[in-house]
């Protein structure tokens, strides 16, 4: 059923669910959402599966119209959005009705928004997905003009009481450190690169995309390569190239690659980076591993009882 | 001391890396291909994916449902029986290719490079057939090596921003066919209109690590209808050595 008319299609929007997964063998990142529990708790909001398709959308500038009664919810970065000429509510679901006008106005907190809609954007599926993925021919921007399906939905307005509690909302303002988990060739710089690294503060370079943050920064000292035999690229993995400037590997990252990785972002903190921009800074800390998976658990935990309130 | 391959570590919260010894050669990554294969074929609950390189496989799985060490088991009983593992058998794919003038931008610095004449680049270069040692970067590129040593020459120092899908090329001992367009610092001196990356099918190309890629000579009319065609229509057995 079409349900929206892209009127502007801001600074950069495009399809993205939770991503195609299992396909890295034929070198095939899995994209998805940036921030994928701000995309999971707007689903819960209009009744979806987790895993239902959505609009991300980026910085500012998506205007569009709603072509049938649909509920939607907004969750994810606090772009200013306008519902017609009154501020639309976030991380709580509501209705627009035909010829309703949603525009996001400016970014005021956090980089990137999902416009959820019940029955989820209807495109077809390409290996198990829906996410774009611009580099692989798999989807594109979206463009003015653009008029987007809903999947099939018995229609029920949106009910009012569901809205995600302020305290169950992620902090965008956060300014703690990024937990990271060393290695795999941490061994490829000195004691003092791996200082220089857990010890600065590095500020992401405006070259920075769903692929990857460049950072600029204090230069890491390099014991060996960094250029090594390539290997594989697990998600949020932070290489080092011989500049010594960190490049934070992202969900559209390439697979495989021939420079040192001096560690991984923690798999817990992936959601935060999908909402960190060009300008500002970012610091790591080390955690083990088991302090990653008990972060882990505890996210789910919260996430479960997210589900639990709005069922 | 001496270092014990296969050298296995954990990294992030669900992924393990395996490594062998320290070098690209054939005989290594057969072991790395014959350890990916064992284990999606063994398979063991959590088990996400296996990824190949050259001379490592990251192990992905899920944390909640199978330990590391549960994890570590299983690779090492894998990589006890290595030997007996059997791979699927090689298939040459011949990717009709046009060679020179517009579709070979580095034709002309290879040949200086190399001290060859261009046709002689274009003879020597397609009369190899380079073995797959994995699939990976972006969109199933697969990485070929055994380029011959007459051929070796550096990639650019400034990458070109855009290569066209299709392009043929190599830098050292490495060559590809670019999977979709793309920047890329090697040297392209011929295009094939054959898609080798297709993500509307599954899996997105029939290359697998392990097969041969040729890249036959033929002129820019007999390319672009071979372009027609699948991929599936340029594959034979071949005999490995």
């Amino acid at each position: 059923m079409k349900a929206f008319r892209i009127i502007e299609p801001g600074v950069q929007t495009t399809i993205q669910d939770l991503g195609r997964w299992g396909l890295m063998r034929y070198g095939i990142p899995t994209a998805g959402a940036m921030d994928q529990r701000s995309l999971v708790m707007g689903n819960l909001l209009v009744r979806n599966p987790d895993k239902a398709a959505a609009l991300e959308t980026t910085l500012q500038g998506l205007k569009l119209q709603a072509l049938t009664r649909v509920a939607i919810s907004i969750t994810g970065a606090d772009l200013d959005p306008w519902l017609n000429d009154q501020p639309a509510p976030q991380w709580a679901a509501f209705t627009m009705r035909e010829g309703d006008v949603l525009h996001f106005k400016r970014r005021k907190k956090g980089l990137r928004t999902y416009v959820t809609m019940r029955g989820g954007i209807d495109v077809p599926e390409v290996l198990g997905s829906r996410a774009t993925y611009v580099r692989g021919r798999i989807g594109a921007i979206l463009r003015a003009g653009e008029i987007l399906s809903i999947g099939p939905s018995e229609f029920e307005a949106a009910e009012n009481v569901l809205a995600v509690p302020q305290e169950y909302r992620p902090d965008f303002n956060r300014t703690d450190p990024i937990q990271v988990l060393m290695g795999p060739q941490d061994d490829c710089y000195t004691p003092r690169g791996i200082a220089t690294f857990l010890n600065s503060t590095y500020r992401i370079s405006p070259q920075s995309d769903r692929q990857a943050f460049r950072t600029e920064g204090p230069e890491i000292e390099i014991a060996k390569g960094p250029g090594i035999i390539s290997d594989p690229i697990p998600p949020g993995a932070i290489q080092v190239p011989g500049d010594g400037k960190p490049i934070v590997l992202l969900r559209d990252a390439q697979v495989t690659g021939g420079y040192a990785k001096i560690a991984i972002v923690a798999r817990v903190e992936m959601d935060f980076l999908g909402q960190m921009m060009p300008g500002d800074t970012i610091r790591f800390q080390r955690i083990d591993r088991e302090t990653a998976l008990g972060l882990l658990r505890q996210e789910a935990g919260r996430l479960d009882e997210v589900r639990k309130l709005l069922k | 001391m001496e270092q014990r391959y296969p050298v296995i570590r954990a990294v992030a919260e669900g992924s393990i890396l395996v490594e062998y010894e320290e070098e690209v050669s054939l005989e290594v990554n057969r072991k790395a291909r014959q350890l990916a294969y064992g284990l999606e074929q063994g398979s063991f609950p959590g088990l996400e994916e296996v990824v190949l390189t050259y001379r490592s496989v990251m192990v992905y799985f899920d944390p909640f449902r199978v330990d590391g060490e549960t994890v570590r088991d299983f690779i090492g009983q894998v990589n006890a029986n290595l030997v007996e593992i059997e791979l699927p058998p090689p298939r040459l794919f011949r990717v009709p290719t046009a060679y020179g003038s517009i579709h070979g931008p580095d034709l002309d610095r290879v040949a200086q490079h190399t001290g060859l004449a261009p046709d002689e680049v274009i003879q020597l270069f397609s009369a190899q057939a380079y073995p797959v040692y994995f699939l990976g970067f972006i969109c199933s590129l697969a990485y070929l090596g055994g380029v011959p040593e007459a051929l070796h020459v550096p990639r650019l120092a400034t990458p070109r921003p855009s290569v066209p899908v299709g392009s043929v090329g190599f830098a050292g001992p490495q060559a590809n066919i670019l999977p979709v367009e793309t920047p890329s610092g090697f040297n392209y001196i011929g295009r094939t209109f054959v898609a080798v990356y297709d993500p509307r099918e599954f899996p997105p190309t029939l290359i697998r690590p392990g097969d041969y890629v040729q890249c036959p000579d033929v002129s820019e009319e007999e390319a672009r209808l071979a372009g027609q065609k699948g991929l599936g229509e340029f594959v034979e057995s071949f005999q490995d050595h």
